[in-house]
């Protein structure tokens, strides 16, 4: 009997242990990270399409940013956007637009520019009939000149709501192209 | 009412108690282990100076007592000294049980050659004092301890801060085992399950000789009951429930031996906890929750001069992040500080015990396995052997729903520790040994550190000599330590690693260092109410794996922490002196240190910000430096009648970054408490009854650097350049109160403690903890516990 009592106290210790060291099966399709955000701006007379793009393989921190291209639009004109979101850490690669997409209802972008030097509308919506702003208008100033557009990708689960300002839920996404109008 | 009954009780008594000094206390005095009676004991009435030595048979009498409030202290070369407090109003017998400290499985401890712990730089939670902290984790605990603070980020994790000092810079021995766990980072809590101990030590300033040599902070002992050789099965319940945050613990343990011979012994306890969000005075706490289930086992052999033990225990807690501090990007972080109050969304959020998005969930595992053999002429070999695994997930909040961590930590450690003892001699008393260290650490998800191997050996020796009223110890330690197979990751799966630069093969090298630390104590007794004891200590502490090669963003922080890979190791030269005085009415506690460390190694804001992609990050470096900390701890406690005392604690710190002629950055700011307790005589059922009321008093942390690299603005525009984004928070003073008593039913003792922190539920932030910048702290928390014996 005491035998028996020692045995089982100690088998019972050895299974604890052994439920520690298991080691964890991983989903090699899941990811969050986002590199890459292409602004594709199409011109709406001419048709001429034109791509900016700012791309960070490794994601925050470590290396620089390898390609962080200033927008440049022509006085007056004005332009259909459609941004691209994608993870080109992975092959294939990853479009991260589609999950916004499908998630609409949790996110938000905003793009705004500095000094009036373009004008953003007509947002698309999500499901809710909230902006979700994955395809945009853009109507370039009339004189020239030199600054930012901000880009940002909001993320609120479950919170999103009419006229959100841009400070409201998580940062997925915060770039500052340098945006000049020729 | 039943205060004025009190009172009443009180007078009465009082005006007894001039009558009749003609009680006597007796009884015998035995050794908790072997059971034979002590020869030779001392006892003595603290308050009245009486002592007396226990005869032939270990009986003691001491007669001609008036009534009244005592403590009895009952000491025995080479057992642990015990006091034990009293109300007397009729004949005490009682018999007293020393454990033999050094003979058995007791742990040689710290300063290195006894269990000598230098009175005033010592501080110790037991009995009633621990009681009233079950159901707290253990960095909240140690807070009652002056001169020990808490790096706290939100209200569930709280790192220990010994005189400024934490992390890697103090050592945390669990049952005896070195604490490994994932000390990268401020909001990483010890995992360690409090009720395990039944008692908590923190041994201010001195370096371990005996468990290494980098803790220049300071030690943590959290030290379990010894086994009990006894058939006969007995045990306890603890429960506890706090209001903030709808709290509940419960704690239980029962142990027992398999054989009447007493040659062994079984022990299992296990915790289960279970918080909600917490509430500050205006607001609930969103996703504060925490969870935690814990369980250790232990059994133990020993026969004539041999003995052995094995001991597990398994950790496992869930902690919910605050929804308002998990910020995207610098942005964020100045509109929440701006904002001075979390988003109505958050802030709106009412009670509920979820945990979601962010959260941590860590799990640590200890197996210790220990045995002795005792030899001809007093001396013993002591060898354990030990495995922990720290296990830590991060989840941070995800775009689209997902099972899998953000961040993942597995570090194993295995450890063998081979000591002599002897104590043979009267005079001198030692031990020599040697620990060998391995470690593996590795990751995936996020980079944060890189995976990396370590050996460390160290080899140490420490001796005590006593002679009259003088005790002296040295102790010696040389440490090599080398931390090799450096690297990012394996190639496969590649994509689940991001950041750094993912270099392959084998980017790091190697890094190898070793040093000598040393500690010496001089202590003098010019009587038995005034002791003093001076202490120089040297350590060092070999550059952490997250200092020298993290690259990355640390959440809940959001800043991005850059390693320095040629970093050296900091060396830390400490002197501390304390005086002790006790008589029937005072008992004072002093102790001043200043500590030097060059090389500090700290994290350095650097300027600018670093662009991502997901806007400006603050950026970290670690740096060195040359610091200086220099500080006082005191504890005074009068007593102004037999039921009446009251307390007065202060704990004072500077520190200064000795190369940059400027203060250190997060350092606790001075602080005071005061309280008042009375203690009632125990009546024919309640026992042991008093109630408590104190406050604390912390200061504003004035002395950070006047200027640093980080721009602020301010809410009406004016831009700064400051060392921190917020500047620190006022001043604050908490009221608190605690009741505690015990009632005997059929023969058992049942001990109750109710206790009220922020009493007034006042409104403050506190600037050691993390989340000062998004959210107030914890308001008024009522709490009762109990412990049941079974």
């Amino acid at each position: 009997m005491r035998k028996k009592n020692l045995y089982v106290t100690l088998s019972f210790m050895l299974m604890l242990s052994i439920v520690g060291c298991k080691k964890d099966t991983v989903d090699p399709n899941e990811s969050e990270l986002i590199t890459t955000v292409k602004v594709v701006l199409t011109e709406k007379v001419s048709g001429t399409q034109s791509i900016f793009e700012f791309k960070d393989l490794d994601g925050v921190g470590g290396a620089a940013p390898s390609k962080f291209d200033e927008i440049i639009l022509a006085r007056g004109k004005v332009y259909d956007c459609k941004l691209q979101l994608l993870n080109e850490s992975k092959t294939p690669v990853d479009d991260i637009t589609l999950e916004v997409t499908a998630e609409g209802v949790d996110h938000q972008i905003y793009l705004s520019a500095s000094n009036a030097l373009a004008a953003v509308s007509n947002l698309n919506n999500d499901a809710k009939g909230l902006p979700l702003g994955i395809t945009s208008t853009w109507t370039a100033a009339a004189v020239a000149g030199t600054g930012t557009m901000n880009v940002t990708l909001k993320h609120k689960p479950g919170v999103k709501a009419a006229g959100d300002l841009v400070s409201k839920g998580d940062t997925d996404l915060a770039i500052d192209f340098k945006l000049s109008v020729k | 009412m039943r205060l004025l009954a009190a009172i009443s009780i009180f007078l009465f008594s009082a005006l007894h108690l001039n009558a009749q000094c003609i009680l006597r206390i007796s009884g015998t005095v035995k050794d908790a282990d072997t059971r034979s009676s002590l020869v030779g004991a001392t006892v003595s009435i603290i308050e009245l100076k009486k002592t007396i030595l226990t005869d032939i048979e270990g009986k003691y009498v001491l007669s001609g007592i008036c009534p009244g409030d005592y403590t009895l202290r009952i000491t025995h070369a080479d057992c642990q000294a015990l006091d034990f407090h009293f109300h007397l109003k009729e004949d005490l017998i009682k018999t007293f049980q020393l454990s033999h400290a050094e003979n058995l499985l007791k742990e040689v401890v710290v300063v290195g050659a006894a269990t000598v712990r230098p009175e005033g730089m010592t501080g110790e939670l037991k009995g009633k004092e621990l009681a009233a902290t079950r159901g707290l984790s253990l960095g909240e605990s140690l807070q009652r301890i002056t001169g020990v603070t808490v790096l706290q980020t939100g209200n569930n994790i709280y790192k220990p801060v010994i005189q400024g000092l934490h992390s890697s810079r103090i050592l945390i021995l669990n049952n005896g085992i070195r604490q490994e766990g994932q000390q990268w980072g401020s909001e990483h809590a010890p995992e360690i399950d409090p009720y395990v101990a039944n008692r908590l030590t923190v041994i201010k300033g001195a370096a371990s000789v005996r468990y290494g040599g980098d803790a220049i902070g300071g030690v943590v002992l959290v030290e379990p009951r010894l086994l009990q050789y006894k058939k006969e099965m007995q045990g306890e319940i603890n429960l506890a429930a706090f209001s903030n945050n709808r709290q509940g613990v419960i704690s239980a343990m029962v142990e027992s031996g398999f054989d009447k011979n007493e040659t062994t012994a079984w022990r299992v306890q296990g915790t289960l906890k279970r918080g909600g969000n917490a509430r500050t005075p205006e607001y609930w706490l969103k996703n504060s929750g925490v969870q935690e289930m814990n369980m250790s086992a232990a059994a133990g052999w020993r026969k004539n001069n041999k003995g052995a033990e094995i001991f597990y225990s398994i950790f496992n807690t869930n902690i919910g992040i605050f929804s308002g501090a998990h910020i995207g990007n610098l942005t964020d972080l100045e509109n929440a500080i701006r904002a001075q109050t979390p988003p109505a969304y958050i802030r709106d959020e009412g009670f509920s015990y979820a945990i979601d998005r962010p959260y941590q969930d860590v799990q640590h595992h200890l197996f210790k396995f220990k045995a002795f053999s005792e030899m001809v002429g007093h001396s013993r070999i002591n060898l354990t052997l030990s495995s922990q695994l720290n296990i830590r997930k991060e989840f941070d909040l995800t775009r689209s729903a997902s099972d899998l961590p953000q961040l993942q930590l597995n570090l194993q450690t295995h450890m063998a520790d081979l000591v002599w003892e002897h104590f043979a001699e009267k005079k001198i008393k030692g031990s020599v040994g040697v620990n060998a260290m391995y470690q593996d650490n590795y990751i995936n998800y996020r980079y944060f550190v890189p995976n990396y191997q370590s050996v460390d050996l160290g080899f140490w020796a420490a001796e005590r000599y006593q002679h009259e009223k003088w005790q002296v110890e040295l102790g010696l330690r040389y440490d090599h330590r080398n931390r090799f197979n450096i690297k990012d990751n394996d190639p496969k799966p590649f994509d689940l690693l991001m950041g750094n630069a993912l270099v392959s093969g084998d980017p790091y090298g190697q890094r190898i260092f070793s040093g000598l630390s040393g500690t010496g104590v001089v202590a003098y007794k010019f009587s038995d109410h005034l002791r003093t004891s001076f202490t120089a200590s040297t350590a060092w502490r070999s550059p952490q794996v997250n200092e020298l090669f993290s690259n990355g963003l640390h959440h809940g922080a959001a800043r991005i922490e850059r390693g320095s890979p040629n970093l050296n190791p900091e060396r830390a030269f400490s002197v501390l002196g304390t005086v002790v005085y006790n008589n029937e009415k005072w008992e004072a506690e002093l102790g001043i240190y200043q500590k030097g460390i060059n090389g500090f190694i700290y994290l350095k804001p650097a300027y600018p910000a670093l662009l991502t992609i997901r806007g400006a990050f603050p950026a970290f470096d670690y740096a060195q430096t040359d610091a200086s900390l220099t500080g006082m701890d005191m504890r005074l406690a009068y007593r102004l009648t037999n039921h009446l005392q009251a307390h007065v604690k202060g704990s004072v710190l500077r520190a200064y970054n000795a190369t940059e002629k400027t203060w250190l950055i997060q350092m606790p700011s001075d602080r005071f408490e005061a309280d008042l307790e009375y203690s009632f005589i125990d009546g024919k059922k309640w026992k042991q009854s008093s109630i408590k009321f104190g406050m604390q008093h912390v200061t504003e942390q004035t002395h950070v650097p006047p200027t640093g690299n980080i721009k602020v603005t301010d809410a009406t525009g004016i831009t700064k350049m400051q060392s921190d984004y917020m500047v620190p928070p006022p001043a604050y003073t908490l009221f608190n109160a605690e009741a505690t008593t015990a009632i005997d039913v059929r023969k058992r003792r049942i001990e109750l403690v109710l206790s009220a922190t922020n009493l007034f539920n006042m409104s403050y932030r506190d600037y050691m903890n993390a989340f000062r910048y998004f959210a107030l702290d914890r308001g008024r928390n009522i709490s009762l516990k109990i412990k049941l014996p079974i």
